[in-house]
Parts: C-alpha cells; structure tokens; sequence
C-alpha cells in the first residue's frame, strides 16, 4: 500500500467552523499525592475541530483526557461535553455520553481475551440503541475493518497483531458506535515513523469521512 | 495397632467428607485455581487499560467482569463440592474395598444412614458462601492492582493468601451457627 505524503491542513479560523462548542475544560485541577498535574486547565473543542494537546512526558496529557470522558474524576474544575456537566450526571447518563466520544488508548486496549470481531462487536451489543434499526453487526464490522485496512484479521487474537495493526483495530473498534469526537491519547507511540505516519492519515481521512472534533 | 474399628469406616469418613472436608478442600483448591485465576486477569485488564476501555466505551465493568465471576463461583462451587464428596466418597470406597472386601451396597449404606439433613444443608450452605467469597476476594484484588505487571503477581498471590484465611473463618461461623440448628 502506498503511504501518502502527511500534509496538515493549515488551522481553520474558529469563525468558520460551527461555533458550537462540544467539549470544555473549565479551570480543572487534578491532583496526585504533592504532584499538582492540572493546574486550571482550560480547553475548548469545537465541533468538527482537530485540536492537538502537546506537552511533554509526565506533563499531564493523558491525565487531562482520562479526566474529559470521566475515567479520573478531577479536584476542582468543570468539564462540559455536548452542554452537560459531567461532574453533576448519573452513571447511566455519563455512560450514554461516553458513546458519543470515542477514546483510542495509548496502548490500544483490546480485549485481550476476544477476537478482533468480538473486541468490535462488543461496544455494539452493549449499546445497541445507537445503531440503526435492524442493523447487521457482521457488515457494520466488515465495514469499520476495512476503513483501518484490516478486514483479513477478523478472527484473529489480539495477541497475533503487530503494534500497528493493534492500533488499527482499537481505532476500528472507537469507529464503530460513530462517535461525534474521538480523543487520541498519543495514537502514535511505540510505533514506527512509517506506521506512525499510516496511523496519523488514517486519522485525518476517519475525520474528513465522519466530521468528528477530535483531540490529541 | 488393631482396633477393630473398620465397621465405624464409612459412617466416620461419610461425615468427615461431607462436613468438612469435601467442602473446606475443594474450596481451598478454588481459592489457588480461580481465586489467582480471577485475580491475575482482572489485575492484567486493569494494567493494560482494558477496563479502563470497556467504561470509556460506555460499559459498566463492574457488572460485567466482577459480577459475573462472583456469581459463577457462588453458583459452581457447591456443585463443585457435592462432586468432589461423590470422588471421595467412592475413593474411600475402593480403599475400603482393597482392604477388607467391603461390598459397595454395604458401604454406601453405611455412608448415608449415618448422614443426616444437619451434615448436608450447612455444608452445603457455606459452599455457597466460599464461593462468593473467592470470587468477591480475586475480583476485588485484580480490580484494583497497580503498579505494572509486578502488581498483576501481587494481586494474584493475596487473592489466594485472603480468600484462604477468610474460608477458615466462614467455615468457623458456619459450624457455630449449624450449632445453634443442628445437634452437632
């Protein structure tokens, strides 16, 4: 397969995008021990925006984006997604959110004990609610592992996958409820540059293709 | 030393093995099997951020990863037990056998005329209760494991080592509260 050249698109003026703010961080603080990692951090993501955090190693980046979907709960601070307080909802209401955004771990996160078919079919037998009526989970599989290049490991163990390849099927796997924003927690690292530059255009045609925000 | 003992046999390993041993042993080699088992695989979905994936994607995995494994060793592990009792039972027969050519009729007559509804239901009670407790203590250990791989052995190794020391303890309130019903 050929690799295109990696071109990012030069920042689109915030007055041209829907002003529709789908994300926000409102002076959020988060704490481990004395190490203070959040310190009123603030971030707006809107939609149809890509958006990329850079730091560097330990400066809070994974933490900030754990604590945006609910996975750490933050000291102080709010965190608005789609216009609701995610610190004020129930635990039904935070996990219907969470099936709007999708989040590509860093080390991929695949069920370990499944297949790639289970490891996809499973967000989708948990909220079938999202999915059209009368929808056909095995072509809705096909569809999302073909989008990542990937339709020939359908039944294969994670364990048989390169880091690449796992990478490809995590991000499959956050495709396949269509979420309106997906967050990359550091989509590229341990891999190589060329399957790192493969990953990175396979994120920019997922965003051209389905119009997600996104946050690296 | 010759006691001429040997007719008490069935009826004294009958209710060893159902009251106590068929359930104290069997649950004991639960805790290492699954206890560690459960531990060890929960501990590495946590390291690896699978569980942190199944709540990101909107699933509760608490109902999903530790409810279900409570609930499978609180449901199998009496059906274990009343298994295990049937194998020791029938070993002690042919150890019998060998010995002092003791017909099967005769042996498992002996076997359960002498066991009574106080030898069977708080027995089979506590199993119960041993199986929760294994699949409570491995799942709670594995759920919250840190600190890497060298947390996964942590949580696997004190799955064992709690869930053992809390059998003994169930098994001591159950033999006080089987008292208090049964004529022991």
């Amino acid at each position: 397969m050929k690799t295109p050249s990696l071109s990012f698109d030069k920042p689109v003026p915030t007055d041209t995008l829907k002003q529709k703010v789908v994300v926000e961080l409102i002076n959020v603080h988060k704490k481990f021990g004395d190490n203070e990692v959040l310190k009123g951090f603030n971030l707006k993501l809107y939609d149809g925006e890509n958006l990329i955090v850079v730091g560097k190693s330990g400066s809070g980046k994974s933490v900030m984006i754990k604590c945006l979907i609910g996975l750490i709960p933050v000291d102080q601070g709010q965190l608005v997604v789609f216009g609701k307080d995610m610190s004020k909802l129930e635990k039904d209401d935070l996990n219907e959110i969470r099936t709007e955004i999708g989040f590509l771990f860093q080390g991929s996160a695949l069920y370990d004990s499944m297949t790639v078919r289970e490891n996809l079919e499973f967000p989708m037998r948990r909220h079938k609610n999202k999915l059209t009526e009368g929808y056909d989970s095995e072509q809705l599989i096909d569809e999302a592992l073909e989008s990542v290049g990937l339709a020939h490991t359908k039944d294969m163990m994670p364990a048989e996958l390169s880091g690449g390849m796992k990478r490809r099927v995590a991000l499959a796997r956050t495709l396949i409820l269509k979420p309106k924003v997906i967050l990359y927690d550091e989509p590229t690292s341990g891999l190589d540059p060329i399957t790192a530059k493969e990953i990175i255009f396979l994120i920019m045609e997922i965003q051209k293709k389905l119009k997600t925000g996104k946050d690296i | 030393m010759e006691f001429g003992a040997e007719s008490w046999m069935p009826a004294m390993v009958g209710i060893s093995i159902v009251r106590e041993i068929g359930p104290v042993i069997t649950a004991l080699i639960c805790a290492g099997r699954v206890g560690s088992g459960i531990g060890a695989e929960l501990g590495s979905m946590k390291v690896t951020e699978q569980i942190d994936a199944m709540e990101a994607s909107g699933t509760n995995p608490f109902k999903y990863l530790v409810v279900t494994r409570i609930a499978a060793a609180t449901i199998m592990l009496p059906i274990l037990v009343i298994f295990a009792d049937t194998v020791a039972l029938f070993g002690s027969y042919l150890v019998e056998h060998n010995k002092g050519d003791v017909s099967f009729q005769l042996y498992f007559n002996q076997v359960f005329e002498n066991l009574e509804f106080g030898d069977i239901i708080p027995a089979t009670s506590k199993s119960f209760f041993f199986g929760f407790a294994i699949g409570l203590v491995g799942c709670y250990k594995g759920y919250n494991s840190t600190k890497g791989t060298a947390g996964v052995g942590l949580a696997a190794n004190s799955a064992v080592v709690l869930a053992s020391m809390i059998l003994f303890i169930i098994d001591f309130l159950a033999v006080l509260v089987a008292s208090i019903f049964y004529e022991l």
